[in-house]
């Protein structure tokens, strides 16, 4: 990898490298969906915290189709999905002790997510 | 975060004298131009930093039309400002209200929007931040002198993807005369993260 030149510096800075693609992806899930985090353990790279692994939450926005980091980070490809934010009860991670009212946003790709109750 | 001053100078000594040593490498290697590394840190140090995503947050208060693009999208707001880039392509912007504070970590790295914000400071990578702030919101809050009422719901928004995240404060109360350039100094960096509130007007912002 050629060293960054510096009279590209304040253009790559301007400018960054989204991680959204263009691919047309069906979305596998819609808002108000309800769906639980599958319980992967990879020991790969993974934007997937342990905490919310097996915990069911509400899709409450389709973020769009971004570049899945998992596969990517190792050189196995894009592998375009749906990445939707999902809201978990604190209640629901943390049991009682957590305050009642207290939510949780996570964005997660859809390769984590499986409709609740399969 | 409660780091005695002597911890707290160790490690940032160590952390220098890592990056002093993967520095040196990465020249020697021909892997990176002292030039350019030295105009990506006058940029971080003097240019890009909260003093952006204050005056975000400022054309918010003061101008409902941008607030309401700026809540359904963020990114193109935002640049309509000229803040866009590197960490900040894909932006969110989570509102706070009399009944909802929004609070933002990223429990896996250090996510966070550095076109509107700069780098994040220390404490947010601190292990500590990043595992207390999901479970006990309202711990972490106190410890940063912000108590919340039992009523007010808590949003923790945990950045670990592609989104990356940006609190619009609650506007202080007596501040309705204010021109965008005076709120704009009462918005403090962690007002925007969410572990603080803007400044009282009158009272000035701090980092």
């Amino acid at each position: 990898m050629p060293a960054l030149p510096v009279e590209e510096v304040d253009g790559l800075i301007a400018t960054g490298a989204t991680a959204r693609m263009t691919d047309a992806v069906e979305p596998r899930f819609r808002p108000g969906d309800h769906v639980t985090v599958r319980n992967l353990n990879p020991l790969t790279h993974t934007r997937l915290p342990r905490y919310a692994r097996g915990k069911t939450g509400t899709v409450e926005a389709d973020r769009g189709v971004f570049c899945f980091n998992d596969t990517n980070a190792h050189g196995q490809g894009h592998k375009p999905q749906h990445v939707y934010g999902v809201r978990f009860a604190a209640r629901d991670l943390w049991g009682e002790q957590a305050a009642a009212r207290d939510v949780l946003y996570l964005d997660l790709f859809e390769d984590y997510i499986e409709p609740h109750g399969t | 975060m409660p780091d005695t001053h002597e911890d707290l100078d160790t490690r940032e000594d160590d952390v220098a004298l890592r990056v002093r040593a993967i520095e040196s490498l990465l020249i020697e290697k021909g892997l990176v131009q002292p030039a350019a590394l030295a105009a990506i840190v006058e940029t971080y140090e003097t240019k890009i930093g909260p003093h952006n995503g204050a005056q975000v947050v400022a054309r918010a208060w003061t101008d409902p039309a941008f607030k309401a693009r700026l809540l359904s999208n963020a990114t193109g707001a935002i640049a309509e400002l000229g803040f866009s880039g590197v960490q900040g392509e894909d932006m969110v912007v989570v509102e706070n209200t009399p009944t909802v504070h929004n609070m933002v970590v990223c429990t896996l790295c250090s996510c966070y929007p550095w076109p509107t914000l700069g780098l994040p400071p220390n404490w947010y990578k601190s292990a500590p931040y990043r595992a207390r702030v999901v479970i006990d919101p309202r711990g972490v809050l106190s410890e940063f002198g912000v108590d919340l009422p039992p009523e007010k719901e808590v949003r923790v928004w945990d950045s670990n993807a592609e989104l990356r995240y940006l609190v619009l404060p609650e506007r202080p109360a007596g501040t309705e005369g204010m021109d965008a350039a005076a709120l704009a100094a009462l918005v403090t960096r962690d007002a925007m993260i969410g572990t603080g509130v803007a400044a009282a007007a009158g009272a000035g912002g701090a980092p």
